[in-house]
């Protein structure tokens, strides 16, 4: 009796698994290419600048570093999987914080790649390929003013911290130094004398990104398996029904971008399922949110930040968003 | 002091290795074809070779570094899993939990002037949705091939799915079929389908209806997903 009823069980899940495992299977094939690229821009910034001179000199002004680190997303164009790992470096080279975290936010949409698909999906929205990306930059300062707040000790991930503590990779760092901060300081710019070859070798070059990628794509798994599995279990009608509702709808696209988890070059193709359907305000809420944070690359902010940096960040994007959604609600409803 | 030389560390040119060939796999295998657009296939193919590449020169340069252990473990121990198992999505199990919504505005001229006969099942539903008076398409002769998706409270429909990034976008798009007496379409099952335009009386209103003439069981074709 047991039996039959597990294999009963089974067999009632068994498509439902299958699917699961099936989107988990593209969501991933999708986004390690793109982790990839990110990688490798950010190995070759580190061959190309090892002690972060250049990134040091981007402005450290509270609104042009945010503003210069957005603008850098038309150079290196990645969405959300390939930007963690160059934001990441720019971070541990010693650029200044608010530029990097302003190419963290903003890149994923100030790229090119990003702005023609929002173009190619809504030719006759002209106010959504203006909004899209001055929101984007908009939530990218406000994201980058909040952060501030914390010290680096208190934002950044340990590893992280020692790196840009240090201005040189961790493993050239002996523990002391690295533990003790008798070299640099958390506000100082790049120590000035520590040892270190001026082109990194091949070999640490090449273990370095071959870290980054791994540590990265293994934190991948974990967020394309969450987002897979709540994305077939739970129906998409459930996020589209308030429908017209001008904050319940901003909410419920909000909680759709977070859940489906794509690739922002192409989420303006998927919005234009559902644009006729809800609210101006709400289209706009996907188009900004799902770009800085979903289920699939939440995970990999852990590389970037302490929990607590984290959460702050959550709060900070969705209070944007969901503000940004309502106001262009007042005035378009 | 001379250092004790540091163990040399296998596993992350070995993870490497392992995801270089699970990209090439998956795209040699056709299994792409159920998980992406075909615009992205290029880039899992040249991911896949890079992996490889960099593996090749991960071994020539082995890390001797224990950290980084566990990432790498949890990679290698992940990569054998999605070369074994193959994607089989139930497309109508997806389907069911996304709705039928907006196709965008592409190519309908073109669709439009296309003969019935040669309208696929995509191109009816644009055309449905662009001019959706029933009365246009009376009579014209259809020929369209998809899985059935089951509809609650109705007979079942033939659908297809639209993507265009991955699986997780995929959006369904379904006609509704009068099925011939004694038909019993089953969930998932592929069928090529012949007959005409019909219309019928829905929720108040009418609409176009596939009445079937003919219903030929198909292979699952080896793109499913259409753009």
């Amino acid at each position: 009796m047991g039996t039959i009823l597990t294999l009963g069980v089974i067999g009632s899940f068994g498509p439902q698994l299958q699917t699961v495992w099936a989107v988990f299977q593209g969501l991933l094939l999708e986004a390690i290419p793109f982790l990839l690229i990110g990688v490798a821009i950010a190995t070759i910034a580190r061959a190309w600048d090892p002690r972060g001179r250049l990134l040091q000199r981007l402005p450290r002004h509270p609104l042009l570093g945010p503003l210069s680190g957005a603008a850098l997303g038309f150079a290196l164009p990645a969405c959300e999987c390939g930007n963690v790992p160059v934001a990441r470096r720019l971070m541990a080279q010693g650029a200044p914080m608010g530029a990097a975290l302003g190419f963290l936010f903003a890149a994923p949409v100030l790229n090119p790649i990003v702005l023609l698909s929002t173009w190619a999906a809504f030719p006759d929205r002209p106010w959504l390929l203006l909004l899209r990306p001055l929101g984007s930059v908009l939530i990218a300062l406000a994201l980058t003013a909040l952060l501030q707040q914390l010290s680096e000790a208190a934002l950044l991930a340990p590893d992280l911290l020692e790196e840009r503590r240090m201005g040189q990779p961790l493993e050239r760092a002996s523990l002391l130094e690295r533990r003790s901060g008798l070299i640099g300081s958390i506000q100082a710019a790049p120590p000035p004398a520590v040892v270190e070859p001026a082109r990194p070798s091949l070999a640490v070059l090449l273990d370095h990104g071959l870290r980054e990628f791994l540590e990265l794509g293994s934190l991948l798994l974990l967020g394309c398996a969450i987002a897979a599995t709540i994305q077939t279990l739970i129906p998409r009608d459930l996020f589209l029904t308030v429908g017209q509702a001008p904050t319940l709808s901003v909410i419920s696209l909000m909680v759709l971008a977070v859940v489906v988890s794509v690739c922002s070059s192409v989420d303006a193709f998927l919005a234009l399922g559902f644009a006729a359907l809800v609210t101006p305000g709400a289209l706009l809420a996907f188009l900004l949110l799902g770009p800085v944070i979903d289920l699939k690359s939440l995970s990999l902010f852990a590389r970037l930040f302490r929990r607590r940096g984290i959460l702050l960040m959550l709060a900070g994007v969705v209070l944007a968003v969901l503000l940004i959604g309502q106001w262009l609600n007042l005035l378009l409803l | 002091m001379a250092q004790p030389a540091a163990a040399v560390n296998w596993l992350p040119p070995l993870a490497l290795g392992f995801w270089g060939a699970v990209l090439l796999q998956a795209w040699s295998s056709g299994r792409l074809n159920l998980l992406l657009q075909a615009d992205f296939h290029w880039l899992v193919l040249v991911a896949g070779l890079l992996l490889l590449a960099l593996a090749l020169l991960a071994m020539r340069f082995p890390p001797g570094r224990r950290s980084g252990q566990q990432p790498a473990l949890i990679m290698l121990l992940a990569a054998p899993l999605m070369l074994a198992l193959p994607p089989k999505p139930s497309l109508s199990t997806l389907a069911a939990n996304r709705s039928s919504s907006d196709l965008g505005e592409s190519d309908q001229a073109l669709t439009f002037f296309s003969p019935p006969e040669q309208r696929s099942l995509t191109d009816w539903a644009r055309l449905l949705r662009s001019q959706p008076d029933p009365e246009l398409y009376r009579g014209d002769p259809v020929r369209i091939s998809g899985f059935v998706l089951p509809v609650a409270g109705e007979p079942p429909q033939l659908a297809r799915l639209t993507v265009r990034c991955c699986l997780a976008d995929a959006t369904p798009v379904g006609l509704p079929v009068l099925w011939p007496d004694g038909a019993q379409p089953e969930a998932d099952q592929w069928l090529d389908i012949q007959g005409a335009m019909g219309v019928e009386r829905h929720q108040g209103g009418l609409r176009s209806i596939v009445v079937a003439d003919a219903i030929r069981s198909i292979p699952k074709p080896e793109r499913p997903l259409e753009p």
